[in-house]
């Protein structure tokens, strides 16, 4: 057994998804009166995941598989399909703010448990002194 | 994408909206200015201003496409492009008393509209407070991710 074992990754990979959302969400705020501006919004991995949840049948071993961007830990996509407002914006400053706060909440109960996990390992190294 | 990244887009925003509301001040304080620019050998009233925003880092060409779909990235912000006068007809109010009035008595005031301008400076400020709140919290974050490790 490692010592850094797979909670240390997760962590690290929620974090970095978390930090992405934070960018998506100043650029929509700071762009809440931009004519024609649509909003972005980040997917995390496991969303994406269940969303396609569907196999590719494959008659060759090179043929591409359904999993996408397996490699990443979010993907950033482009709201485009919705109006909000009169000039083409679509950013729904409400749910921004929400996202915004749960965001941060997000963010910090990753980082809690983060250092937890650190707290553990280093009770084990100092012998539970 | 470096840290700070979410805090120079809020930056970005904040900039703008203090210039929309640097630009509602201007129009209101020239609400009455019937001597804004001298044309040919005459005067003509303020014309009243407006400021057109653009997200940072959007260019039409096809390479910024194709690189945007395969990047996807947040963006870089918003950006103030340029101050443009409002093309809307001058107010003609009769005052035969007044300097600039014509032979009739007609004086052409600027096309500036209190209420829109009204208007203008508190849906800047909104989201100037908007801005504000985001920096904010990217700031309380960036201070909790200090905490890692402690």
């Amino acid at each position: 057994m490692q010592l850094f074992n797979h909670t240390i990754k997760s962590l690290e990979s929620a974090l970095n998804a978390t930090a992405a959302r934070q960018n998506v969400i100043s650029q929509n705020i700071a762009n809440v009166d931009t004519p024609f501006y649509k909003a972005k919004e980040v997917i995390f991995k496991h969303e994406l995941e269940k969303a396609i949840a569907i196999q590719a049948k494959k008659t060759n071993s090179k043929h591409i598989d359904f999993k996408y961007h397996a490699n990443r830990d979010y993907i950033i996509r482009t709201k485009n399909n919705t109006v909000m407002n009169n000039n083409g914006n679509n950013v729904d400053i409400d749910k921004e703010m929400a996202l915004l706060a749960e965001n941060q909440i997000l963010y910090n109960a990753l980082i809690e448990r983060l250092n937890g996990k650190f707290n553990t390992i280093k009770s084990v190294i100092r012998g539970g002194k | 994408m470096s840290i700070f990244h979410s805090m120079h887009i809020s930056a970005s925003g904040l900039t703008a909206q203090r210039l929309r509301m640097d630009v509602a001040s201007s129009n209101i304080a020239n609400v009455e200015t019937t001597r804004g620019r001298y044309v040919n050998g005459e005067w003509l009233p303020y014309q009243r201003k407006m400021v057109t925003l653009r997200a940072d880092g959007e260019r039409y060409s096809f390479h910024h496409f194709l690189k945007k779909e395969v990047a996807k990235k947040a963006g870089s912000g918003v950006k103030a492009t340029s101050i443009v006068d409002d093309r809307t007809p001058f107010k003609l109010v009769y005052q035969p008393e007044h300097p600039d009035a014509d032979e009739d008595g007609y004086v052409r005031m600027p096309n500036v509209d209190l209420l829109k301008e009204m208007v203008d400076m508190i849906s800047a400020s909104r989201s100037y407070e908007a801005n504000v709140t985001v920096l904010n919290a990217s700031k309380g974050m960036l201070m909790k991710a200090l905490e890692i490790g402690k």
